[in-house]
C-alpha cells in the first residue's frame, strides 16, 4: 500500500520517542551520562567500554520465541521496510543458514509501540530481538534480565566493534554494557523552513532570538503562522523547551536533572524558557489551533508543507517524512538551520538536542541467539548503511561521512551530519533521559503549560515536585 | 460494558415475544400519533441534520482524492469519485480484520449462551442459597467496569500463555458480556409460567427437557436480545484487544481501525473509507433483520 | 405416570404469540396439585457452576487482583512487590484523580442531560406510527451501527483542525474537547435510548390521553402530566444504562483527547490507562482500577437498591 505518510507517520520513529508518547517509553539515562560531549558522539577509538570476555549469551535460551524462527519487534513506520528488507537478505543469507535461523519481523504500529513491548515482553510471547531508544528505554529490561548483554560480542569482533560511532554505539547500552545495536539513522532536532515563504517575504534564517522575533512579526503581517507545531503530541513541544533551556542556560542545567537531582527545574533557565514559551504562544507564533494539531498523523507537516505555517522544530526524519507526503516541497523548498541562540544566555549554537539513533537488543530468552545476533550483525553491513543513506538517514557508522554523496539530498544529510560532529554538546531528549515514571507527568506538565493550563512559575514548580 | 443494563422488574409481566414493541392492537388509534405536532416535526428533522452531515461527510470525502481533501471544502460533493481509498484500505488487510471480529464475535455469543442460558434457568427454578448467591454475584458484576480489571487480566492472559491471541479476546469479552445477558434472560425466564413446568413435571420430564423443550422456547426473545447485546460487546469492543493482543494475526477490526489512524493520518479519505467499510456489514444486518436487530436491542433495556 | 395433560401440547408450539397470555401474569389461578411435584422437575444448582466458574475466574479474580496489586509495585516485567499502602497514599494525594473524578461526573452529568432530553423526544416522536415517522427513525439508527472506535475516528477526521469540516481548535481547548466526547458519545448512543423511548411510549395505555382530552389538556400538557410521569422505568432503565455506559468512554478519549489539553480530559479509565501503560506503574494503575471498581460497585448498590432490580423473585412470590 502507497505510505501515505513519511516514516514518521507512526510518530517519532526514530527519533525522540515513541510515537505519542515518549511518555510512554524510553526513560533513564544512560548509566547517568548527560550531554554528550562531541568525543563521546563521534570521537573514534574510544575503547572504555569493551571488555574481553566470550560471547554474551545471558542466559540458556528456552522458552523465548521458540523454534529456529526469531521474532523481531520494529516500530512500524515507513522507515521499517529498512528492516523488511534486511530481513529478507538475512533469511537468504549464509548466515541464516550456519545459525540455523529466520527472522520474522513484526511491525508494531507506532503510537504504541512502548506498551505493546513492555505487555508483549512480560509475556511469553515476548519478541526474540527488539527495537528500542537504547539508554533509558530499555532500562527496566536490563534489571529484569530480559535483554542480552552484547559487550562481548562486540568486543570479539572487530568488524562490528569499528562498524559503529562508539558513542552512539554506548548510547544503546547501560552503565558501560551495550545492550544494543544501532540500526537507523542519527536522529538530532533541526529548525526547518518553507525557503519559498522566506524569499516570498525576503527572510532570512534567524540565528538570534531577535532575528526570530523580527521574523515572526513579518510572517504574521503576511497572515502566515511563523511556527508549524503538532501540540496533540505533547513531546513536540518538549523538544521547544529543550533547546530554549539549552540556549538560555547551557546543557548542564538538563544534566543536572537528568542526574535525578529534581531541584534542577529550579534553575533560572527553565523558568525563562517556560516564560520565552508562554510569550510565543501569546504572541500568536503557533497559531490559534496548535494544540489541537498532531504531528503523528501527519497534520504539522502537512501545515508546514502545504505554507500555511513557515518553519517547523522537529527531528532530522522531517526531511523523510516531507520526502514521503510531499516530495516537491521535501526537494524543492524545504531549508533547514540550528536553533538559534538567545541573546545573553550560555548554550552554543551548535548545541544539539536529540536522540542518538535506534537499537536493535536481543531478548534473554530469545530461542536461538546465535542467529539472532548474527542478524544484527547485519546492521553493521555497508548494504544497510546505504539502504538507510538513500532514504535520508545518516547511518551511526563509521563510514558514514564517505556515503553521505549518495544519499537523496546530499546537501541535507551533510548539514546534519556536520551538526552532529561539531556540536560541543548533544543533550538526550529529556523523556528518554528521565525515568518513565517521570516523563509520563513531565509531558502531561509541559502540555498544560502549551495549552496555558498552568503559568510558567507553576509549570517550574510543578516539575520540582517530580521525583 | 457499553451498553450494561439491567432489566427493570416489570410492573405488567409483558411478552417475551422477539417484537416487544409490536404494535397494540388499538395503538393506530391513539390520538396523540395521529395529529401532526410540527414542532417535533422541526426537531426531528434538526436531528436529521446532525445525524446525516457526519455520515454525508465521511461518504463524500471516501470518495475524495487525497490531494483534493487537502484542499477542498470537505462538505462539497466529490467532483471525480474515486475507489482508490476503498482499494487502499481493503489492501490494508481489511478482511483479515473483519474475519477476526467474526470470530470473536460467534464465540462469545456461542458462551455467553452456553454458560448463561442455565445460569438464568437455575437461577429462577431453582430457589436455594446457591442459586440466590450466584444471581447476586451476577447483579453486582454488572457495574464492574471491564477498564478496571484489564492490568490484573492482562497479568492472567500472560499467564495463560494466551498474550497475542483470539482467546484473549473472546475469554473476557464473553465474561463481561455475562451479568446483562443473565440478568435478561432471569427477566425473561421467570415470566414463564410455572404451571407449564408444573405440566411437564407431572408427564415426568427431565430438568433437561424442561430447558430445551419449554423454557428456551418461552425465552427467545430474551434469547435474541442476549445474542444481539453479546454479539455488539464483541464488535464494540477495543480495550481488550488492544491491551491482549499485539500482532497482525488476531487483530481484530475495532484494533485495526485504530491503527489506522497513525498508518493514514491525515489521509483522510481513507481514514473514512476504513470507517465507512466497517460499517458495511452490520448496515447489511441493519437492512436485511431491522425488526429483529431492533426488537433484541430494546430487550436490553429491559423491556 | 403418564396421565393425558391439557397442557400437554409440545411446548414450541406456546412460543411467540402464546407466549403473552401464558406469561402475562395476573393473578395465578389457585393450584390444585401439590407443590413437592413441581419441584421434582427442578434443576441442580450445578447448573450454573460452569457459568458462576468462569465469570469468576475471567471477572472476580481480576478484581481480587486488582487489589492485591493496588499494595504492590510492578512494572509490568517480573513479579510485583509488596509496597503496602503507598499507591493509595499516592491516590488520596494525586489532585489528577479529584480533577479526574470530578471530570466523570461532569461528563456523566452532560451526557445524561444531552441523551435523555433529545432520545426522549424523539422516542415519543417515534412512537406515533406515520410513515415518516417511521422512514426516520430508521435513519436515526443508523449512528449506532458504527462501533465506537468507528465513531471516534469519524469525529477526529471531521474535526480536524486543518482538513475537517469543523477547522477549529475544537480538540485543543478544553471546553471543545469536552463537548466533543459529549456530543460524540450521544451521537452513537442517542438512537439506542431512542428506541427504548419508543417502546415505552407505545405501552402508555391510550385511555390516559382519551382522559386528559375530555378534561380538556393540550399536547403539551398531556406530554408532561402523562407522557412523562408513563415514561418513568424507560427513564430509570435508561438512565442506568448511561451512567453505566459513561465509563466506556475511554476510547472516545483515547483516540480524540488523549486526555488533553492537558489533563482536561482525563476521566478515570483514562488516568488508569496512562499509569498503567504508559508509565507502567502498574501498582498504582491498579489502585486506580480498585477505587474504580469501589465506586462502581457502591454505584451498582444504590442504583439496585433505587430501581428493585434485585427482586427478581418479587413477581413470583408467594407462589
Amino acid at each position: 500500500m502507497e505510505s501515505i505518510n513519511g516514516r514518521s507517520n507512526g510518530g517519532r520513529p526514530t527519533g525522540g520517542g515513541p510515537g505519542e508518547g515518549p511518555s510512554e517509553g524510553p526513560s533513564g539515562s544512560p548509566g547517568g551520562r548527560r550531554a554528550f560531549s562531541r568525543r563521546w558522539v563521534l570521537g573514534a577509538g574510544a575503547t572504555t567500554l569493551l571488555t574481553t570476555g566470550l560471547t554474551a549469551c545471558g542466559s540458556d535460551g528456552d522458552s523465548g520465541g521458540g523454534g529456529d524462527t526469531l521474532t523481531a519487534f520494529v516500530y512500524g513506520d515507513d522507515a521499517a521496510k529498512i528492516q523488511q528488507t534486511a530481513v529478507d537478505r538475512f533469511n537468504r543469507s549464509g548466515a541464516a543458514k550456519s545459525a540455523k535461523g529466520r527472522v520474522k519481523l513484526e511491525r508494531i504500529p507506532g503510537a504504541e509501540y512502548p506498551a505493546k513491548l513492555r505487555t508483549a515482553m512480560g509475556s511469553p510471547s515476548a519478541p526474540d530481538i527488539f527495537f528500542n531508544w537504547g539508554g533509558g528505554s530499555i532500562r527496566d529490561y536490563q534489571e529484569a534480565k530480559q535483554v542480552v548483554d552484547l559487550t562481548d560480542t562486540i568486543g570479539n569482533d572487530p568488524a562490528l566493534k569499528s562498524a559503529f560511532l562508539p558513542a552512539v554505539l554506548a548510547a544503546g547500552g547501560l552503565g558501560g554494557r551495550n545492550y544494543g545495536i544501532p540500526m537507523r539513522g542519527m536522529q538530532p532536532v533541526i529548525l526547518f523552513y518553507n525557503k519559498s515563504v522566506f524569499a516570498e517575504h525576503k527572510l532570512r534564517p534567524p540565528t538570534t532570538w531577535d532575528q526570530l522575533q523580527d521574523v515572526n512579526a513579518k510572517l504574521k503581517k503576511a497572515g502566515i503562522t511563523p511556527f508549524a507545531l503538532g501540540g496533540a503530541d505533547t513531546w513536540t513541544e518538549l523538544m521547544w523547551l529543550e533547546y530554549l533551556v539549552d540556549r538560555i542556560g547551557g546543557p548542564e542545567v538538563f544534566a543536572k536533572i537528568q542526574e535525578g537531582d529534581a531541584s534542577g527545574w529550579g534553575d533560572p533557565a527553565v523558568l525563562k524558557a517556560a516564560e520565552t514559551v508562554k510569550e510565543l504562544i501569546d504572541d500568536g507564533a503557533f497559531g490559534s489551533k496548535f494544540s489541537s494539531v498532531a504531528y503523528t498523523n501527519g497534520g504539522a507537516p502537512a501545515v508546514f508543507a502545504k505554507g500555511k505555517a513557515a518553519m517547523h522544530l522537529m527531528g532530522s526524519w522531517e526531511y523523510s517524512t516531507q520526502l514521503g507526503k510531499f516530495p516537491s516541497f521535501a526537494k524543492n523548498n524545504l531549508g533547514w538551520c540550528a536553533f538559534p541562540t538567545v541573546e545573553g544566555g550560555a548554550g552554543d549554537i551548535r548545541n544539539v538536542v536529540g536522540n542518538p539513533t535506534n537499537y536493535w537488543s536481543v531478548n534473554t530468552r530469545a530461542g536461538n541467539k546465535d542467529a539472532a545476533i548474527a542478524f544484527l550483525k547485519d546492521c553493521a553491513s555497508r548494504t544497510y548503511a546505504r539502504a538507510l543513506v538513500a532514504n535520508g538517514d545518516i547511518p551511526a557508522t563509521s563510514n558514514a561521512a564517505e556515503l553521505l554523496d549518495s544519499s537523496p539530498n546530499p546537501e541535507f544529510a551533510k548539514f546534519q551530519y556536520g551538526m552532529v560532529e561539531k556540536a560541543p554538546a548533544f543533550t538526550l531528549s529529556w523523556d528518554q533521559a528521565v525515568g518513565s515514571d517521570v516523563a509520563t507527568p513531565m509531558l502531561t506538565e509541559i502540555n498544560k503549560l502549551f495549552v496555558g493550563k498552568s503559568s510558567p512559575s507553576e509549570f517550574v514548580s510543578a516539575l520540582k515536585e517530580l521525583k | 460494558m457499553s451498553h450494561d443494563t439491567l432489566p427493570r422488574p416489570r410492573p405488567r409481566p409483558g411478552t417475551t415475544g422477539e417484537r416487544p414493541t409490536g404494535p397494540p392492537p388499538a395503538g393506530h388509534r391513539r390520538h396523540w400519533t395521529k395529529r401532526a405536532n410540527p414542532l417535533a416535526g422541526l426537531g426531528s428533522i434538526l436531528w436529521l441534520v446532525v445525524v446525516l452531515v457526519p455520515i454525508y461527510a465521511m461518504l463524500s470525502a471516501s470518495l475524495t482524492s487525497q490531494d483534493k481533501a487537502l484542499t477542498g471544502n470537505p462538505l462539497s460533493p466529490p467532483t471525480s469519485p474515486t475507489l482508490d481509498n476503498y482499494n487502499t484500505v481493503l489492501n490494508s488487510g481489511f478482511g483479515h480484520l473483519l474475519g477476526n471480529t467474526a470470530i470473536v464475535a460467534l464465540a462469545v455469543v456461542g458462551i455467553v449462551l452456553v454458560l448463561s442460558v442455565p445460569l438464568a434457568y437455575v437461577a429462577v427454578r431453582t430457589r436455594n442459597r446457591w442459586s440466590g448467591l450466584a444471581f447476586r454475584l451476577f447483579l453486582l458484576g454488572v457495574a464492574i467496569p471491564a477498564q478496571a480489571v484489564v492490568v490484573p487480566l492482562y497479568l492472567l492472559i500472560a499467564k495463560l500463555d494466551l498474550y497475542d491471541s483470539l482467546l484473549a479476546v473472546i475469554l473476557p469479552t464473553a465474561a463481561f458480556a455475562m451479568p446483562v445477558s443473565v440478568l435478561v434472560l432471569v427477566g425473561t425466564l421467570r415470566d414463564v409460567s410455572e404451571e407449564l413446568y408444573e405440566a411437564m413435571a407431572l408427564d415426568g420430564a427431565s430438568p433437561q427437557r424442561m430447558l430445551f423443550q419449554l423454557a428456551v422456547p418461552m425465552a427467545k426473545g430474551g434469547i435474541s436480545t442476549v445474542v444481539i447485546y453479546a454479539a455488539l460487546q464483541a464488535w464494540n469492543g477495543f480495550l481488550f484487544p488492544l491491551i491482549f493482543t499485539q500482532s497482525d494475526g488476531p487483530r481484530v477490526l475495532t484494533l485495526g481501525l485504530f491503527n489506522y489512524v497513525s498508518q493514514f493520518g491525515v489521509n483522510i479519505p481513507a481514514l473514512l473509507a476504513s470507517v465507512v467499510l466497517s460499517g458495511v456489514p452490520i448496515f447489511a444486518v441493519y437492512l436485511v433483520a431491522r425488526r429483529a436487530l431492533v426488537g433484541g436491542l430494546m430487550g436490553v433495556g429491559g423491556k | 405416570m403418564s396421565a393425558p395433560s391439557p397442557t400437554r401440547t409440545p411446548p414450541g408450539d406456546r412460543a411467540g404469540e402464546h407466549a403473552e397470555p401464558a406469561g402475562s401474569g395476573g393473578p395465578h389461578r389457585p393450584r390444585s396439585r401439590p407443590r413437592p411435584r413441581a419441584a421434582a422437575g427442578r434443576p441442580h444448582a450445578a447448573w450454573a457452576l460452569p457459568g458462576v466458574l468462569f465469570f469468576t475466574f475471567f471477572a472476580v479474580v481480576p478484581m481480587g487482583l486488582a487489589f492485591y496489586l493496588s499494595f504492590t509495585s510492578w512494572d509490568g516485567l517480573g513479579d510485583p512487590e509488596p509496597v503496602g499502602l503507598d499507591n493509595w497514599r499516592k491516590l488520596l494525594d494525586d489532585d489528577r484523580l479529584v480533577q479526574s473524578l470530578w471530570l466523570t461526573v461532569l461528563l456523566t452529568a452532560a451526557s445524561w442531560v444531552f441523551q435523555t432530553v433529545i432520545a426522549l423526544l424523539l422516542g415519543v416522536w417515534a412512537a406515533g406510527r406515520q410513515r415518516n415517522r417511521a422512514v426516520l427513525s430508521a435513519i436515526f439508527f443508523v449512528p449506532f451501527l458504527l462501533s465506537s472506535t468507528a465513531i471516534a475516528l469519524l469525529f477526529y477526521a471531521l474535526l480536524d483542525p486543518n482538513f475537517g469540516i469543523i477547522q477549529e481548535n475544537t480538540l485543543g481547548s478544553s471546553g471543545g474537547a469536552f463537548l466533543a466526547i459529549v456530543f460524540v458519545g450521544g451521537w452513537q448512543f442517542i438512537p439506542f435510548h431512542t428506541l427504548l423511548y419508543q417502546g415505552g411510549a407505545r405501552q402508555i395505555p391510550e385511555v390516559l390521553y382519551q382522559a386528559a382530552a375530555i378534561d380538556g389538556a393540550g399536547r403539551y400538557r398531556q406530554f408532561f402530566s402523562i407522557t412523562l410521569p408513563q415514561l418513568r422505568h424507560t427513564i430509570t432503565t435508561s438512565t442506568v444504562l448511561m451512567v453505566v455506559g459513561s465509563l466506556t468512554y475511554f476510547e472516545t478519549v483515547l483516540i480524540l483527547t488523549k486526555g488533553g489539553p492537558g489533563t482536561d480530559t482525563a476521566i478515570l479509565p483514562y488516568l488508569m490507562y496512562e499509569a498503567g501503560f504508559k508509565s507502567y506503574d502498574f501498582g498504582y494503575a491498579s489502585a486506580i482500577a480498585s477505587f474504580l471498581v469501589l465506586a462502581a460497585t457502591g454505584l451498582s448498590l444504590i442504583l439496585v437498591r433505587l430501581t428493585g432490580f434485585g427482586g427478581m423473585r418479587s413477581t413470583r412470590e408467594g407462589m
